[in-house]
């Protein structure tokens, strides 16, 4: 084998830096955020709320395998994290039917009873 | 001398009595209503008996014959000095108390009747009551703060009596008037007290006196502190240039007139020239000032009272004029012939105003070209006024006669040629201005349909007036020369006596003579112009209108304070009032409004939408994470104006979208 | 494993970007579970298999589906113009969203993490366990706040079921004919 590909293939098995992990989250929860300030229709809003809760995992659980020190804590909290979201994801869309039922609109704009 | 505590007590309640009537009647008094009258009578009465006693300890002949004085320590700086209250009766406060005394009463008295259906009637036994503690007051005061304490409250007294009826607009204003014009003297008096005090580190007359001849305080301050405290006396005893509140002052009730200005708190200027002597003597410059300060208003206000209408008004004016005497007879050394005549004036100035509130009560008016004819209608009035008057002109042998002589013969005997004649001239001017008031008021035909209907006025006033005429005539028959108790017993201090170092007075026949003449003189010429033709009189003031004017106007007095003074300090007023309406309160609503301006403003940013509010939380947290990034490490630095950047820039297009 | 780094990272932001800008509202949902994938993929990566089980269970599995239903139960047509489905705040939104995003993508990446090799992420099922039961020098909390899990989510449902409680005398929902 060449010493070029092999150079490219160990350079592919290297190992990803942390920061790689880090930066993907930090897009992804930018990204949530971005879609949650955006977007009208509240489920749509919920997803993006979800997108920001799964970047955030992501975060939590690459510092969970980069760093011995917490001992896997991490990973632990990344569980709880996910049945945290899940409750709320219940409770959230059962707050936006009442509020398409009496409203008639899933658009969150259009609610604002409390505007002035 | 100590007295035992019982005669202490009896020396504390001459002012004391009347003040505790001032508390009984404020605080009870519209239950009293005309019971107030009795409360207030019984005070006076009880304090005049009081200070007979002290009288009489004095003159020695129940006593030792030696001043009364005591007194306690009020406030005490230690090093500072310490300011006593206290007492000090010798020969010359003791017969200001009787004098006092007697003449509240007999104000009191008559009031009854003129203030009878009076809206404020206990009030104004109150006030009446507490201004003749305060002078009693003053009075007894051995040292200047108390002098102080007291001189402003009968001037507190004599502007709420001005004002009694202050819903008379003139009214009001005269007592504003009165209130400002004796507060410039008192400023002038109460910067003196204060040199004095720095100078000596007291403030009793002795010790004052004493620090003087000392030679603590040099030569110009001392004299320059002297006029200061004279200037206070001015003011008081509305000597010229601050004479012209007295004549404005005549709005308030005529026995308040009686009481106020004839015979006691005008006399308290010359009280305490007379009370100071001891520090006066020490200064010619400042005797001389007194001197021809008094002389000239003597004359002054004499030429002002020639043309008054108002009956009140020629007596106040004479008010002026006699205090001038005064001034005179003490600014030239003759202390004894100056409290000669304050004693005797006492009584036959308010006696005259008794008569014209006797007048004015029967007539409702006080213009003597209103009245007439009221010899027959109003007798005792009449009797009563024409002895007074007679008194006041200084005729033989009523009390008048006697002291006023001796001020003219002493001016005379030192050789004070100018004011000679000036008082020569006034004796005169005296007997012609109050003649002429009698004459029209009483004799000729009724001018108005008020003067044809007019009747005698009640008992009770008229009691009161009786007396003061009695008194008029007999009051001079202790001073003399026969044998002048007075002089004996109201001497200057020996210290003073040696240093004017006056020769003895000999009574002097052709002065006396004179000055008799003088009066008489103008008594006929009263009576010629005013009773058989009258018209001469008017004639006169036609060929001479502009003189009839200047005299009239006051010789322009009040208008020249009024474009000096008051004119500006009430532009100033105004800009003042402008400036804190407009700019300081413009300043503060202004806040509020900006603030509520602010709020308007945000007011859109509550767009009542969620993602909104969630993009402004996003905000903060980012603002906040960067600080904190700043705070924790410069290398957030670049990142963190960057972002700044980006937020306001998010600020400004929410806030332009919303 | 750069390789797989890339497409795992290319998938899950593509799919979040999808989330964000799709007309139809299913289209995002199915974005969406595609980004859960991309995560549980990169759960894989980092040595948590079990926590990517998880993942795709309860997200892919279960989020995902009471999403439809939302969905299901508030529909709209779909839209033409992104106008409708997009709020006034557009642009300052993707500034904050960019600011934020720039932010932590600096400050995480700023620190010195060298020297840290992957690999202490729970390999066996049996190393979540004793992670969450607090054994084998992990935090002891994790059991207390297991049950407490378990009660919220308890609550969570009673919640739902009351918020989203039809009141007496409403109607069926007809929600198709708008």
């Amino acid at each position: 084998m060449p010493p070029q590909a092999q150079q490219f293939i160990d350079a592919l098995n290297a190992t990803i830096p942390l920061e790689g992990y880090l930066v993907v989250g930090a897009i992804m929860f930018a990204i949530g955020a971005w879609g949650a300030l955006i977007r009208r229709n509240a489920v749509v809003v919920f997803m993006c709320i979800e997108l920001m809760i799964n970047a955030v995992n992501l975060t939590l659980v690459a510092f969970a395998d980069y760093l011995p020190g917490a001992r896997g804590a991490g990973v632990g909290y990344a569980v709880l994290v996910i049945a945290v979201a899940a409750a709320e994801v219940a409770v959230g869309l059962a707050i936006a039917l009442a509020v398409y039922r009496t409203r008639k609109t899933v658009n969150v704009d259009e609610v604002d009873l409390m505007k002035g | 001398m100590t007295q035992t505590v019982g005669q202490q007590l009896i020396i504390a309640a001459i002012p004391g009595l009347p003040a505790l009537v001032f508390l009984v009647l404020a605080l009870f008094g519209r239950y009293l209503k005309e019971g107030a009258q009795y409360v207030a009578i019984f005070g006076v009465a009880t304090s005049l008996v009081f200070s007979f006693f002290a009288l009489l300890s004095v003159a020695g002949v129940i006593g030792d014959g030696q001043p009364i004085e005591f007194a306690v320590n009020w406030i005490d700086l230690g090093e500072g000095g310490s300011f006593q209250m206290g007492v000090y009766i010798d020969g010359l406060a003791a017969v200001m108390l009787v004098v006092v005394c007697f003449v509240s009463l007999m104000i009191q008295l008559y009031s009854g009747g003129f203030m009878q259906d009076d809206a404020r009637f206990a009030w104004y036994y109150a006030v009446l009551n507490l201004f003749t503690a305060s002078m009693l007051g003053l009075v007894l005061a051995p040292n200047f703060i108390e002098l102080y304490v007291f001189w402003e409250l009968v001037g507190l007294c004599s502007y709420l009596l001005i004002g009694h009826w202050f819903e008379k607009p003139q009214a009001a204003r005269a007592a504003t008037k009165a209130f400002i014009v004796t507060r410039i003297g008192d400023a002038a008096l109460f910067i003196g007290i204060i040199m004095f005090w720095r100078a000596t580190g007291t403030t009793s007359y002795q010790g004052i006196a004493e620090a003087a001849q000392a030679g603590f305080i040099g030569g110009s301050l001392f004299t320059a502190a002297v006029v200061l405290v004279f200037v206070g006396a001015i003011g008081k005893s509305a000597q010229f240039p601050l004479h012209v509140w007295l004549p404005d002052a005549m709005e308030g009730p005529t026995p308040v007139s009686a009481l106020i200005h004839a015979a006691t708190m005008v006399a308290a200027g010359v009280y305490l020239v007379a009370r100071t002597y001891d520090i006066f003597v020490q200064s010619p410059a400042a005797m001389l000032v007194v001197a021809y300060i008094g002389g000239f208003t003597a004359l002054m206000a004499a030429t002002m009272a020639l043309t008054k209408k108002d009956i009140k008004r020629v007596i106040a004016y004479s008010t002026v004029s006699q205090l001038g005497y005064m001034m005179l007879a003490l600014g030239i050394g003759s202390f004894t012939a100056g409290i000669f005549h304050l004693y005797n004036h006492a009584f036959f100035k308010a006696l005259l105003f008794l008569c014209a509130g006797s007048i004015i009560y029967a007539m409702n008016s006080y213009n003597v070209f209103e009245m007439g004819g009221l010899r027959h209608r109003m007798p005792i009035t009449f009797w009563t006024m024409v002895i007074a008057g007679l008194s006041l002109a200084g005729i033989f042998p009523l009390s008048g006669f006697w002291s006023k002589d001796a001020v003219v013969a002493s001016v005379f005997a030192e050789h004070f040629y100018v004011l000679f004649g000036m008082a020569l001239l006034t004796v005169f001017l005296t007997a012609f201005y109050i003649f002429r008031a009698i004459f029209l008021a009483f004799m000729g035909e009724p001018r108005s349909e008020a003067a044809g209907e007019a009747v005698e006025s009640p008992g009770i006033m008229t009691g009161p007036m009786v007396i003061l005429a009695f008194l008029s005539v007999v009051s001079g028959f202790v001073g003399t020369p026969i044998r002048n108790y007075f002089a004996e017993f109201v001497v200057p201090s020996a210290f003073a006596a040696e240093t004017l170092a006056l020769e003895p007075e000999a009574f002097s026949f052709v002065l006396a003579a004179l000055s008799v003449a003088m009066a008489v003189a103008g008594i006929a010429l009263a009576y010629a112009f005013y009773v058989p033709k009258p018209e001469w009189a008017s004639a006169l003031a036609y060929r001479f209108s502009s003189v009839y004017t200047f005299l009239d106007k006051g010789w322009y007095f009040d208008d020249l304070y009024d474009r000096v003074f008051v004119r500006p300090a009430m532009a100033t007023g105004r800009f003042v009032r402008e400036f804190d309406r407009r700019t300081l309160s413009g300043l503060i609503s202004g806040v509020g409004r900006g603030f509520l301006g602010a709020g308007e403003r945000l007011r859109p940013l509550q767009t009542g939408g969620v993602q909104n509010y969630a993009l402004f939380i996003l905000l903060s947290v980012l603002v906040l994470g960067v600080i904190v990034g700043a705070i924790a490490g410069a290398q957030y630095a670049f990142l963190m104006v960057a972002l700044i950047a980006v937020v306001t820039l998010t600020a400004v297009a929410v806030g332009a979208r919303l | 494993m750069i390789v797989a780094f890339a497409f795992l990272a290319g998938m899950t932001l593509v799919s979040a970007l999808g989330v964000v800008v799709s007309r139809n509202v299913v289209h995002s949902a199915l974005f969406m579970s595609g980004s859960f994938l991309g995560v549980a993929g990169f759960f894989v990566m980092l040595n948590a298999p079990a926590l990517a089980a998880f993942q795709v269970l309860i997200y892919v599995g279960a989020v995902t589906v009471v999403i439809l239903f939302g969905i299901m139960f508030t529909q709209r047509p779909q839209v033409r113009h992104f106008r409708t489905i997009l709020q006034r705040q557009l642009w300052p939104g993707l500034f904050v969203a960019l600011g934020v995003g720039a932010f932590l993508a600096y400050v995480l990446s700023i620190e010195d993490w060298a020297g840290t090799e992957p690999g202490n992420g729970p390999r066996e099922v049996a190393a979540l366990g004793e992670i969450l039961l607090g054994v084998n020098g992990s935090p002891p909390i994790f059991g207390l706040l297991f049950e407490v899990i378990s009660v919220l989510l308890l609550v969570a449902v009673i919640a739902a079921i009351v918020i989203s409680r039809r009141k007496t005398g409403e109607g069926v929902d007809r929600g198709v004919e708008e």
